[in-house]
């Protein structure tokens, strides 16, 4: 049998991804359906006056025209951030509000998408527009809850200042990130039909089952009424994971007009009516012995929220967690602005709090005249510096180690600006990377043929990750079959509980269950097996035969495969439940995801901490005439416990860091400060790199056992190779040209004389 | 998009009486004119594709002029081993433009007419835009972002920049265009298409109702052998230049005998800099030269605040092209 796991295995849907037989959500069209168009505000803050509907009601094709005063039974559901399953705590088309640019106020249905959107032109709106600022003030920001409190968000240990005061180098710097969006490739969209009272929504979404509960709860039906169905998602980047008022807005529609609805979202309203990366200001004084140790750490961090909640994403948490210190200060703070809700996006709590964290290292090696990497070394620590559990496991030094082989680290000048290559300047730069394991509760069923075949059911979700191959491999590596032999059903709200896809949690906390159920499908079939009069297993006591991949084991070397044991038994065929309930998880946590919500515990529980590590390093190249800075080199090195798909984990890694690459470059989703909009909304203007900017990608894989964070051994993958890449890029513009850029994305004009 | 007429005549008469009507618009490659109709920009009652004139599409390179059908595509002559040859900086333009999709369908006579990419233009929920609705104000003059926009040619009413590099080569090296209108065909230095914002921002052409252009031609000049078109930009393909230049040089020696130089990315129309040009003529071309013509070149220059930045990266990129063209020349 071929390995399994730890191997590379290409996609299983990738044929049909690339010969357009995937379908997603909105490819779907229900009989007799509809389009929908969104009317969005051009104003941020203010009130609707009027709007005039009569000229887009008589374009022909439109069906309906509605407004906040003739939308029938729209419905809502509470924020993320307040505890529900919505994108936002405010629902535009409520009532005559403007709370922020490009707010729904209007909702075309029309018999083509193109007499919808026409429709839409034709709306007028007349408003009162009052001020608004759509960048924060740091200036005026606030800690979320009481100050000192359980959740973390002011943390103090030892005694910050005598730390500095001791410290023979210090440094304090503030850095700042901008807005970003997520830009997924799949554009948002949401269909609805209703029978009577059953609803289906065909929706792209990072999580059907919070999806369809709070629909059911907002509507008042039972679950069961509500079918939310999402085969594939073609990207979501924590865009498509709560409840956003244009799906409630498209359910609505779709009940008014008594037919299915589709609405897909246009690109420029992509950037306002779902979720984003908030700006955010990054302070950190740090302050070292001699021998770089450190004796003072402190981060505080201001997050960008809307004026109507609060967007907590704690980076402080996780920048914590990383060095060795016993002076120790924190505080998460937030500063309000006027804009929809932001949310996560890629590592939410840490991209922006590593450029600042790792870019204020950088400066305190300069300081110290210390190696970048050696300053890591000396700090390193197993144990959580402020929670005072050990890590589970931490592979740091090795990540570094590692890539500064591959990548050449030593080969680097000493001096500042001392490398150039023709007209380029070069410069190499480092970072740590890390992103804390999340664990949430799952289920997965699992049926198991003698004729040598499995399904796997699950309402998990591919969110172009290659959720559906990993799961088929788990199942296989268990039940000893070839990958292709797995079918995995994923993306209903129908089908057993799982988490949803944010976190990096789906391949550990999913992949788990899927891993429960194949021992118990196995401990089954050892019982059924034993008490036969025939076989090698026959009369051995069933609870010392035990599951060796593939292979039935009894204590005395008798063995035999789960296939031909599956043969054995009358139904030739076993189906159970696998579970996933780590110790970590309480009751009140299980019960949260079980309801539609995010019961995660970890990164840090009584007995450990769990975090993925890694390091990167790059080469950056600045041009001696058009300033341009290109990063012709990036290499890493992470550990994150056992790699299930060697080759899907390296498309991710090598994906976050390509990703990093843009936050530090290239992205930014710049503004219009007196009329309080995002201003390049389409992807024309909102850079990202293009294949020319992407150059040589190494990433090694380290092996790391970590028997804690779950039966697999798996840790989170999906968005820690995004964390040190800005840092990187930043630190090695330094060592190019002395010029040290405290402010994403860094261009052009932020290198010019040198 | 709102509804409109379309007509795809064959002969270049039938195409510019029908585009001499109220409210129509001639269509090549359309990269600029579908892309500004989808966002409601530009609202045409009725276009007339001209992609069916097919004599439109040739080009050659003769020995005293170069001539291009306006419906040349970029890549046809961005490839072309006689065009990279024979001029350098043309290819180079064209090359350093767009993504190849867009260079695939795109035509050099609707490169030269391509429109702004000042956001405010392109987005009709500001109200403000005198280019779009002539007489609303200026958003990006009102306290806007001007990142972007124009250090040369601006008016009050108007900042917007001039986005393509291919007209950088054009204007530097004496092109010139003719054109079909319903009076008849005529010829304008391409220096002359281009019209200053003023007041009037949205007059951006002297082309009259109809009038379509049918070929780009330039004289054969020897600073044409030695060009280079620098294009500098926030990443390395598919992206305006945050500044560009477009040179060339004749060299007697040691002595710079003729030489060409135009800025992209920074005024409201296709800029030569001739001033930079005298400086260097008759003097050595050095690391020092070429600084002090890219000094020379935005002397001028009238930043706004978000701007400022293209004088010292503009002089940068004049003085990095000079010396790129310089060092190419290799043996001759
Ligand atoms: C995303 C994007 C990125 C781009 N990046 C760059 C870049 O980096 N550099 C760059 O230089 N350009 C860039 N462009 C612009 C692109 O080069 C132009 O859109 C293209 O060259 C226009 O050619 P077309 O044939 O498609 O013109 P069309 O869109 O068909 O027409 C453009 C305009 O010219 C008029 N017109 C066309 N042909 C004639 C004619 N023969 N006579 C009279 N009027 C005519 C039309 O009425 C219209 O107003 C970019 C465009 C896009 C969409
Ligand atoms: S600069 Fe010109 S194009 Fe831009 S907003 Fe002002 S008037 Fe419009």
């Amino acid at each position: 049998m071929a390995q399994t796991i730890n191997t590379e295995v290409t996609r299983t849907d990738a044929r049909r991804k690339v010969t357009g037989t995937a379908t997603y959500a909105a490819d779907e069209t229900p009989s007799g359906m509809l389009h929908g168009a969104l009317v969005c505000s051009a104003i941020a803050v203010g009130q609707v006056t009027a709007i005039d509907t009569s000229a887009a009601e008589s374009e022909p094709g439109v069906v309906a025209v509605f407004t906040h005063e003739t939308l029938p039974d729209y419905k809502t559901v509470k924020g993320f951030y307040a505890g529900g399953p919505g994108s936002s705590s405010f629902w535009p088309m409520e009532g005559t509000d403007i709370r922020y640019a490009g707010q729904p106020v209007a909702y075309v249905v029309a018999e083509t998408a193109a007499a919808a959107r026409r429709g839409a032109d034709l709306v007028n709106v007349t408003y009162q527009e009052a001020d608004g600022s759509i960048h924060m003030d740091p200036e005026d920001s606030f800690v979320v809850g009481a100050g000192e409190d359980s959740e973390g968000m002011v943390l103090t240990k030892g005694d910050l200042q005598a730390g500095l005061d001791e410290a023979a180098q210090t440094v304090d710097m503030t850095f700042t990130t901008p807005f970003q969006h997520h830009n997924p490739m799949e554009m948002f969209s949401a269909t609805a039909e209703w029978r009577g009272d059953r609803l289906t929504v065909w929706m792209p979404s990072q999580s059907v089952r919070t999806l369809r509960h709070g629909i059911a709860g907002a509507y008042g039906l039972p679950e069961t009424s509500v079918r939310v169905i999402s085969p594939f998602v073609g990207g979501a980047f924590g865009s498509k994971a709560g409840i956003t008022p244009y799906a409630m807005l498209t359910i609505a529609a779709a009940k008014g007009v008594g037919a299915p609805v589709r609405l897909i979202v246009t690109r420029p309203q992509m950037y306002t009516v779902a979720t984003f990366r908030p700006e955010s200001r990054q302070q950190f004084r740090l302050g070292a012995d001699a021998q770089g140790r450190l004796t003072a750490f402190e981060h505080v961090e201001i997050a960008q929220t809307p004026q109507f909640g609060e967007i907590v994403n704690p980076g402080t948490h996780i920048t914590r967690a990383m060095y060795a210190c016993p002076n120790i200060h924190t505080e998460q703070r937030l500063a309000r602005s006027d804009t929809n809700s932001g949310g996560f996006m890629r590592a939410p709590n840490e991209m922006q709090t590593f450029f600042g964290l790792e870019s204020a290292m950088d400066e305190l090696a300069w300081k110290l005249g210390m190696d970048p990497v050696e300053l890591r070394r000396v700090n390193d620590t197993m144990t959580h510096p402020t929670e005072d559990v050990p890590f589970s496991s931490r592979s740091l030094m090795e990540s570094y180690d590692a890539v500064s082989n591959s990548f050449g680290w030593d080969q680097r000048g000493r001096e500042i600006g001392s490398m150039t290559d023709g007209d380029w300047l070069v410069g190499y730069g480092c970072a740590t990377a890390t992103y804390p394991t999340n664990i949430l509760a799952s289920n997965a069923r699992v049926r198991a043929q003698g004729t040598g075949n499995a399904y796997v059911e699950l309402a998990a979700h591919d969110v172009g990750t290659g959720t559906y191959t990993i799961m088929a491999q788990i199942a296989a590596a268990r039940l000893g079959l070839p990958v292709e032999a797995v079918d995995v059903v994923m993306g209903e709200a129908d089908l057993p509980v799982a988490p949803i896809s944010g976190g990096s949690t789906t391949a550990a906390s999913a992949g788990s269950a899927v891993h429960d159920a194949c021992v118990k499908i196995a401990q089954q079939l050892a019982t059924q097996i034993s008490g036969m009069s025939e076989g090698p297993l026959s009369g051995v006591d069933p609870s010392r035969i035990t599951l060796d991949d593939g292979t039935l084991r009894g204590p005395d070397g008798q063995s035999q495969s789960v296939m031909e044991a599956l043969q054995m038994i009358p139904e030739g065929e076993i189906e159970v439940v696998g579970t996933f309930r780590h110790p970590a998880l309480t009751d009140q946590l299980i019960k949260a995801t079980f309801s539609g919500g995010y019961g995660t515990a970890g990164p840090v529980t009584p007995e450990f901490a769990m975090f993925a590590f890694g390091a990167e390093m790059v080469e950056v190249r600045i041009h001696k005439y058009t300033h341009e800075i290109r990063v012709p080199r990036i290499h890493s090195a992470f550990a994150a416990g056992t790699w299930l798909n060697r080759k899907t984990a390296h498309s991710q890694l090598m994906g976050g860091m390509i990703w990093g690459i843009s936050s530090a470059l290239h992205e930014v989703t710049e503004t219009d400060k007196p009329r309080s909009r995002f201003l390049n909304a389409n992807i024309a203007e909102y850079l990202v790199p293009v294949n020319a900017d992407i150059r040589e990608v190494r990433v090694e894989m380290l092996e790391e056992q970590d028997d804690y964070v779950n039966p697999l051994g798996v840790k989170g993958i999906g968005e820690i190779g995004i964390v040190g890449t800005a840092a990187a890029i930043g630190n090695a513009i330094y060592h190019a040209t002395g010029k040290r850029l405290t402010a994403l994305p860094m261009t052009i004009s932020d290198v010019l004389s040198t | 998009m709102k509804r409109f007429a379309y007509s795809r005549p064959t002969s270049v008469s039938d195409a510019s009486d029908d585009a001499a009507e109220d409210g129509t618009q001639i269509i090549a490659g359309g990269t600029t004119m579908v892309d500004l109709m989808k966002i409601g920009v530009l609202e045409p009652e009725a276009l007339v594709d001209i992609t069916g004139l097919r004599d439109l599409e040739r080009y050659e390179v003769g020995a005293d002029r170069m001539r291009f059908g306006a419906l040349a595509k970029m890549s046809t002559v961005a490839d072309d081993p006689a065009v990279i040859d024979a001029f350098p900086a043309l290819s180079d333009s064209l090359w350093k433009a767009a993504s190849p999709q867009l260079r695939n369908v795109a035509t050099l006579g609707g490169n030269i007419l391509q429109r702004t990419r000042c956001p405010y233009f392109r987005d009709t929920a500001y109200a403000q835009c005198n280019k779009r609705n002539p007489g609303s104000g200026c958003a990006a003059l009102d306290g806007g972002e001007t990142g972007m926009h124009a250090i040369f040619g601006g008016s009050d009413a108007c900042v917007a920049m001039y986005p393509g590099d291919f007209a950088q080569a054009l204007v530097a090296f004496d092109a010139e265009v003719t054109t079909r209108g319903p009076g008849g065909t005529r010829s304008i230095p391409f220096a002359d298409l281009h019209v200053l914002p003023g007041d009037d921002p949205h007059i951006e052409t002297v082309l009259e109702p109809g009038e379509i252009v049918t070929e780009i031609a330039l004289p054969m000049i020897p600073a044409m052998r030695n060009s280079f078109y620098m294009k500098a930009r926030n990443r390395e393909s598919y992206a305006f230049a945050a500044a560009s230049a477009a040179v060339g040089i004749e060299m007697d020696g040691d002595t710079v005998r003729d030489v060409r130089i135009a800025l992209g990315g920074v005024a409201a129309t296709p800029w030569r800099a001739t001033a930079a040009e005298e400086s260097l003529k008759g003097g050595p071309l050095t690391e020092e030269t070429a600084r002090e013509a890219g000094r020379i070149a935005f002397q001028d220059a009238e930043p706004l605040e978000g701007s400022a930045y293209k004088i010292e990266l503009g002089a940068d990129v004049v003085a990095g092209a000079l010396m790129t063209a310089k060092s190419r020349m290799g043996g001759e």
